[in-house]
């Protein structure tokens, strides 16, 4: 994760030449072949979004409105993108931006209305609504297996919901979506040295949320460690 | 490996791991310890694997709550945002029928609206200079005070009092220009100046 991988740098330059096409048949008024090309740049970008939006969020419904905001005001924007800087660096900034909004507005909301079961947000989403059976059938897992990986995500979930936001976020920036210190550097504004500390801590409070999971560790080092629970 | 041993012995904690790792994965750079402990070198392998299981955990989460068929929904509505983005708004017009009603857009409406309030004020007008026949106009009747005299009132009040009634009104009236029925307060009432004596010695002069 270093480096940039040479997939990453030809995604990019594709990227970059989209953008560029866009650009120049939005100036030109050919507006539905811009749409056509902007569509290959959102069919390219649309899960890895949801993810971010999603991990966020904690909600599929609400990720799925920020995503789709975003991929409209990066179209109406794209003007003032500026091709040195990697479309999906610029654009995940906006994914973000959207995001923080929301849970802002939320949180505001959520401040003149009762909770409902003693929960803020929903901590695993739609998904742990549906069917393990349909899980089953998707994956090939037997029932059991299904029910504790859908545990096990509910508990990384809520150790996650835990981390401070800045924290979470450069965690799920870096670790889940791949990117390096410089990369989240640039989408969440912050200095690539305060990127490393958070995530350090990061993983260093979620080991401690996520005690039961520390394969090989140390049995000294697993006492007084608190399980979660979901 | 106790605790106690791994810090007499010089070997990596989990808090060392947490911040090799995060070093790491941007720098690339490695304690030197880790290639000389294989057991530090075989904890940080587990500790790895841990760290990229909860991200591989989360990964698989949120492809869950979004499916292929979710997200080829969401690219359709994006498209569809997109196409009416460049749309101009437009107007809708407001209902016939209800404009109709509303506004009255026909002129023979509108004279015969001003024909009707000017035939009105112009009758009001000619109704205050003219004195119009009738008795629509004439002044209602005055209410005159009629004196009356004893005889007379005593005769109507003699007509209304009904006739099984226990309470004769002369007594009850006459009852209070009479003294005092108690007797020690005579003295009492004597000293006191009473209105009607005055009033009837006034007449009396």
């Amino acid at each position: 994760m270093s480096g940039t991988s040479p997939a990453l740098v030809a995604a990019r330059e594709a990227d970059a030449a989209a953008a560029s096409a866009v650009k120049a048949l939005q100036a030109a008024g050919q507006l539905e072949e811009a749409r056509e090309r902007y569509a290959e740049l959102v069919a390219r970008h649309q899960r890895r979004a949801a993810r971010i939006a999603y991990h966020y969020l904690r909600d599929a419904a609400e990720a799925d409105e920020a995503v789709q905001d975003a991929f409209v005001k990066a179209y109406q924007h794209l003007a003032s993108f500026r091709e040195e800087l990697p479309f999906d660096v610029w654009f995940t900034r906006i994914l973000i931006n959207g995001c923080l909004d929301r849970i802002k507005a939320r949180t505001r909301r959520e401040r003149w209305l009762l909770p409902m079961s003693g929960k803020s947000a929903p901590v695993d989403g739609s998904s742990a609504e549906r069917d393990v059976t349909d899980r089953v059938a998707a994956g090939g897992q037997s029932p059991e297996q299904a029910l504790l990986g859908r545990e096990r995500r509910q508990q990384i979930a809520a150790a996650l919901s835990k981390l401070p936001e800045r924290q979470r976020s450069v965690f799920v920036l870096s670790h889940v979506e791949g990117r390096t210190s410089r990369e989240v550097s640039a989408l969440t504004g912050l200095n690539e040295s305060t990127v490393r500390v958070h995530l350090f801590r990061a993983i260093r409070k979620l080991r401690g949320l996520l005690a039961d999971d520390t394969v090989d560790a140390a049995p000294g080092e697993l006492k007084g460690k608190r399980r979660v629970t979901s | 490996m106790s605790l106690l041993d791994r810090l007499t012995r010089g070997h990596l904690t989990d808090r060392q791991f947490a911040e090799l790792w995060a070093t790491s994965q941007s720098t690339g750079v490695t304690h030197p310890h880790l290639d000389a402990c294989a057991d530090c070198r075989r904890r940080f392998e587990a500790f790895d694997r841990w760290v990229n299981g909860i991200g591989d955990e989360l990964r698989t989460e949120a492809d869950d709550a979004f499916p292929a068929e979710r997200l080829t929904v969401q690219q359709a509505q994006i498209a569809r945002r997109l196409e009416t983005l460049e749309r101009p708004a437009r107007v809708l017009a407001f209902p016939r029928a209800a404009r109709a009603v509303i506004s009255g857009n026909s002129h023979v409406r509108r004279w015969v609206t001003v024909a009707a309030a000017a035939g009105l004020i112009a009758g009001v007008g000619l109704g205050q200079v003219f004195q119009l026949p009738g008795s629509l106009l004439k002044p209602p009747a005055a209410v005159t005070a009629v004196a009356l005299t004893q005889p007379q009132t005593q005769k109507i009040a003699k007509e209304l009092r009904p006739e099984n009634s226990s309470i004769n009104d002369e007594e009850l009236l006459s009852d209070a220009f009479t003294r005092s029925r108690v007797t020690t307060l005579n003295a009492l009432d004597d000293m006191t100046p009473h209105a009607r004596d005055l009033a009837l010695t006034r007449r009396g002069k």
